[in-house]
């Protein structure tokens, strides 16, 4: 670790910190798509989409991935934090669960109506629910 | 006088309630830490949140300058006609004057606002039942009965109402439950169904420092502050009370080197998007803003539940400490009284026969 370019990494959610560690480069779903952050990126703030953190450390550049949902993220040139209300590991993931929050936004999607409020929440909870399978399947 | 035998059955019995406490305690001591553990663990997430929200304040324009109103409606205060109150409380008993004192609390407030429309919103079953048995519920027209969220115009019949109850969401407290609640909360208000939200619960800063507070938490008027409404401190005696039972249950009352790590981060979290640096925004400053205020409100309301969680267990565990150390009193004074009946019967008996031998 006495390479100085690497970036401190940090995922918190309201349970705990999940990560706190040093990484070389670092993949976050913001909501107008993925980006990747560097050492030295300028300093940024965005907001998270349902989707997967990338975490790219070590020599034999192996990756943790985390998928997240509702939250932030503040990029430094030197640090990264990310803060979600939902971040899990992959293989932590309930497929049975997620499945299911898929078939209720489906359900809630269809019952909408007009409401474009009701649509946005439907669409939410279908959005969150296909990335964690996705993220589960290639795990 | 009773004798020997039914006083050895006392004791017996007080022993038997004695282990029953003790090990109560024990369980409640054991609930606490790890409660206790979690209510940190949380706080430097609700930290960065305040300290995000507070950064982006200062970038945007919260008071639209044409028409002078301010631009979020979570922001945005009326006058506080109807009143929607949140009501922490415990889902068991025997935890001292626990749900007593957060019940207290409510009534006060309700009370103090006899001139409003208030709905009650009852988190834990033990105010629930109370509540549920007072008031009457709140009705909805259309209200389907397989889901509770579709729910039509409302029908109000009485001033004080019960709009609903989350009997479970404290045992098995996750942050996907608290959202539920806190959503629905942001919504009522953003629909104008109440003007005002506040919540009582119990703040638990450390097993002696605890204290029921009534908190506002909608309008957000200032961010990472706490706009408290009413508050009941712990007495002395209710402190060295609760810090003899933290003692002899091997609870630090003191926070530990963990509390220590995560007081670091947290100083570290208040920093948390504060840097006076341009940032790029990802989309509009205005438009992180509107989305984080929600989340914001789940965040304390999350919080609220967490460290009610720890003080009910504290008080548990304070109030079976104090039935443990009653029970041994008792079991002593209960000892003497049969020394003496034993030895009185044996002095009884020697009399006897040495005044009918000096007979013979």
């Amino acid at each position: 670790m006495a390479d100085k370019n690497q970036l401190r990494v940090r995922l918190v959610t309201p349970d705990r910190i999940l990560v706190d560690q040093t990484a070389d480069s670092v993949e976050v779903p913001s909501s107008s798509g993925y980006l990747e952050v560097l050492y030295g990126h300028a300093p940024l703030l965005a907001e998270l989409a349902p989707g997967e953190v990338r975490l790219h450390a070590g020599v034999r550049h192996e990756s943790h991935r985390f998928s997240v949902a509702r939250g932030f993220v503040e990029v430094l040139p030197e640090r990264v934090t990310i803060l979600a209300e939902s971040a899990m590991k992959p293989e932590e993931i309930d497929l049975a669960a997620a499945q299911k929050e898929l078939d209720h936004g489906h359900k809630l999607w269809s019952e909408a109506g007009d409401d474009a409020e009701k649509y946005a929440h439907a669409n939410e909870i279908i959005r969150e629910a296909e990335s964690r399978l996705e993220s589960n399947k290639e795990h | 006088m009773a004798n020997v035998l039914d006083l050895r059955r006392r004791i017996r019995s007080v022993k038997n309630t004695r282990q029953i406490t003790k090990a109560m305690k024990m369980v409640s001591a054991a609930k606490l830490r790890r409660a206790q553990e979690r209510a940190i663990a949380s706080r430097p997430y609700s930290a960065m949140l305040a300290s995000v929200i507070e950064s982006l304040k200062r970038r945007i324009e919260i008071i639209d300058p044409l028409t002078g109103e301010v631009r979020h409606p979570l922001l945005k205060t009326r006058k506080e006609k109807r009143v929607l109150i949140i009501v922490i409380s415990g889902d068991k008993g025997f935890a001292g004057a626990f749900n007593s004192n957060i019940i207290k609390a409510t009534m006060h407030f309700l009370d103090r606002n006899a001139d409003k429309e208030i709905d009650v919103e009852a988190i834990g079953r033990k105010g629930r039942d109370l509540f549920h048995r007072r008031y009457p519920s709140a009705k909805f027209l259309e209200a389907s009965e397989e889901d509770p969220r579709v729910r039509g115009q409302r029908q109000r019949a009485a001033r004080i109402e019960v709009t609903g109850d989350h009997p479970h969401l404290l045992e098995k407290l996750s942050f996907e439950r608290a959202r539920e609640v806190g959503e629905e909360v942001v919504a009522r208000y953003v629909h104008e169904e109440t003007d005002a939200v506040y919540i009582v619960y119990n703040e638990f800063k450390s097993v002696i420092q605890q204290r029921v507070v009534v908190e506002r938490i909608l309008p957000i008027i200032e961010i990472g502050k706490h706009e408290i409404a009413a508050v009941e401190e712990m007495t002395p005696e209710e402190r060295a009370e609760a810090g003899r039972a933290a003692i002899t249950a091997g609870v630090t009352v003191e926070p530990g080197e963990r509390e220590a790590d995560i007081r670091e981060f947290e100083d570290e979290a208040k920093k948390f998007g504060t840097s006076e640096v341009d940032y790029i925004y990802e989309e509009s400053a205005a438009s992180i803003f509107n989305d984080v205020l929600p989340r914001y409100i789940t965040s304390q309301l999350y919080h609220a539940m967490l460290e009610s969680v720890a003080a009910e267990h504290a008080a548990r565990m304070t109030a079976m400490d104090s039935a443990t150390n009653n029970a041994s009193e008792m079991i002593d004074a209960l000892t003497l009284t049969m020394n003496r009946v034993r030895q009185a019967a044996i002095t009884k008996e020697i009399i006897e026969i040495v005044s009918g031998a000096a007979a013979i």
